[in-house]
């Protein structure tokens, strides 16, 4: 069974991407995993640049990511400048939220230009994939409480000491009082 | 089967196998010494394949690697179209976020108040 090299290509830089993506996402906010946003860049290049045309299927997928690529940047960029100028964990920026508040309307005004029509079938299609993305995550919920309910439990853990109070308490006053001041 | 309720069901058979593979990259992605990755895994791969089966015998394709992309694709597809409500939503959201006010923090009063305390 023959497969392109462009078509290994796109699936290889998807599974990147998603891998890298779900690198990034770990550890906590002030410190994520140092090679997850690399992966994840390594695996959108790979599946926008080729050096051939990918095959069908992929090409499909292809040509919609391009059409959509214009506003869904924008909605990206947009997004980003609007949370990191909102007041949700320090003080409100005016410039960034200004900024991404202009993408923001960018994307809907280039997202509506290509948007489809709304058919009966288009909706049911909508609903359909919803349900394909609850059966999915319902099985792999239900797989785990299997898994998780053959584990032996660990006993309790003992409470913290002062000097574990203390450390944990100076590390949040040094995060929180950090991004006060930033 | 009609090509509308082709369509509804590729939707349905490609968004659970794409998301099924979702699910097994963000294991590999975040794989960690308590996982315990091996059941979930096997599970959801079995979702991939029992969906791309039925799927090509729904478009009555041969059960093979083209069969699974066409079905993968499929899904990224249905999937992306909801983007456009993930996207209003999202908007919604973010109009929620810029307009509120910070609210006082209660583990910065906490930690001083304790220090002071010392």
């Amino acid at each position: 069974m023959y497969v392109s090299l462009a078509a290994v290509q796109v699936w290889g830089g998807f599974c990147l991407a998603a891998i890298g993506f779900a690198m990034h996402r770990t550890g906590p906010a002030f410190r994520r995993h140092p090679v997850g946003a690399p992966v994840a860049v390594l695996g959108l290049a790979l599946i926008l640049l080729h050096t051939k045309q990918p095959p069908e299927p992929e090409l499909l997928l292809m040509e919609t990511a391009m059409d959509a690529g214009p506003w869904l940047a924008s909605a990206v960029l947009g997004t980003t400048l609007v949370l990191s100028g909102a007041p949700t964990y320090s003080d409100r920026k005016p410039l960034p939220l200004f900024v991404g508040w202009v993408f923001v309307f960018s994307a809907w005004y280039l997202m509506l230009a290509i948007i489809p029509k709304l058919t009966m079938v288009e909706i049911l299609s909508w609903v359909s994939s919803i349900l394909g993305v609850v059966l999915a995550i319902t099985v792999f919920a239900l797989s785990v409480r299997f898994t998780e309910r053959r584990t032996p439990t660990e006993p309790e853990t003992e409470p913290l000491s002062e000097k574990e109070r203390k450390y944990i308490g100076s590390v949040l006053r040094r995060h929180l009082e950090a991004s006060d001041e930033s | 089967m009609s090509p509308e309720m082709e369509s509804i069901a590729s939707a349905f058979l490609g968004s659970a196998a794409l998301t099924s593979l979702l699910i097994i990259l963000a294991t590999i992605g975040t794989l960690n010494p308590y996982h315990r990755p091996a059941i979930p895994i096997a599970v959801t791969t079995a979702v991939i394949f029992a969906s791309t089966y039925l799927h090509s015998i729904f478009n009555g394709v041969s059960f093979d690697l083209v069969a699974l992309r066409t079905n993968l694709i499929d899904g990224a597809l249905s999937m992306f179209d909801l983007i456009y409500i993930a996207f209003s939503v999202l908007t919604v959201l973010i109009i929620q976020a810029s307009l509120k006010r910070r609210p006082d923090d209660p583990l910065i009063a906490l930690s001083d108040a304790e220090s002071g305390s010392e």
